[in-house]
């Protein structure tokens, strides 16, 4: 069976990922949003230096490319942070969490409209689970501690 | 929304630049929203900040890693169709961790989640 390279780089995301869904949460019960923001940021340059090496010398960025990228560094970390003031701000996990794992449905709009990406029909069937699993998956049980008036 | 911005944004900037230079820009993104926070004056107080801390330094450690190989499923000709929704379900990953490692129960919403998930995987993967 051949796994295409792609498919396996995505899993390594979705591992890393989902880990950082329990290291979060273990940092958050120990300390406020903003400031697990401030260290997650502060790792993030870090490793940012760690890999410098790795960046070709003969840096052939156009000045659109690189504000590209970095505006996509801030408009992901503005997601992460604007997610976690919606709950803080009173809104209900069981509609913010799921609203906020629908953002693949932009990407695919946006994918197909201005990328011109074409899909195969398993793709398209693996789309509308994926969405679906994703509500699924943020429907937690309700701790054992919550009273129900 | 700004997730999904992203997503599509990163698949255009991959076909110019490598993985790593992607994640060395994308971690000077994140400097103006750290710069937010700063002024938020809600950084202090915590019941254990060094472990906070400790967790939260991995988690950016981590997700810088899970970033890179996100870039490099775009680079290798990963669509952003298909790779966003596949790389979406990493809550399959922390419901599972949740399970062994914080001792949180799965409900039956999730266990659902879990078996869909796996057959997404699959199909887009195809």
């Amino acid at each position: 069976m051949h796994i295409p390279l792609w498919v396996v780089f995505a899993m390594v995301a979705l591992v890393f990922w989902g880990i950082t869904g329990v290291t979060q949460k273990l940092s958050t019960n120990a300390i406020s949003t903003e400031l697990s923001f401030l260290w997650f940021g502060v790792a993030m340059i870090a490793l940012a230096v760690v890999v410098l090496p790795k960046v070709s010398v003969h840096w052939h960025v156009t000045p659109k490319d690189f504000w590209l990228a970095v505006m996509g560094g801030t408009l992901n970390s503005l997601g992460a942070y604007t997610s976690f003031a919606a709950l803080e701000k009173g809104g209900k996990a069981s509609i913010v969490i799921p609203l906020c794992y629908l953002y693949p449905l932009l990407t695919i709009i946006l994918a197909i409209t201005f990328l011109h990406e074409s899909l195969t029909r398993p793709q398209l069937a693996g789309i509308v689970l994926a969405l679906a699993a994703a509500i699924l998956l943020s429907q937690e049980a309700p701790s054992q501690t919550d009273k129900t008036i | 929304m700004l997730w999904g911005v992203w997503g599509a944004l990163t698949k255009v900037i991959s076909a110019d630049i490598d993985a790593y230079t992607n994640q060395v820009l994308f971690a000077i993104g994140v400097v103006p929203v750290m710069a937010i926070v700063l002024f938020s004056g809600r950084l202090s107080g915590g019941v254990n900040r060094k472990r906070g801390i400790s967790y939260a330094f991995l988690t950016g450690v981590l997700g810088g890693t899970g970033n890179i190989a996100f870039f490099m499923a775009f680079s290798e000709g990963g669509k952003a169709a298909v790779v966003v929704p596949a790389t979406s379900l990493s809550p399959l990953v922390t419901v599972i961790l949740g399970y062994f490692i914080l001792k949180e129960r799965a409900s039956g919403y999730q266990k659902a989640g879990l078996a869909l998930a796996m057959v997404a995987i699959y199909l887009l993967s195809l």
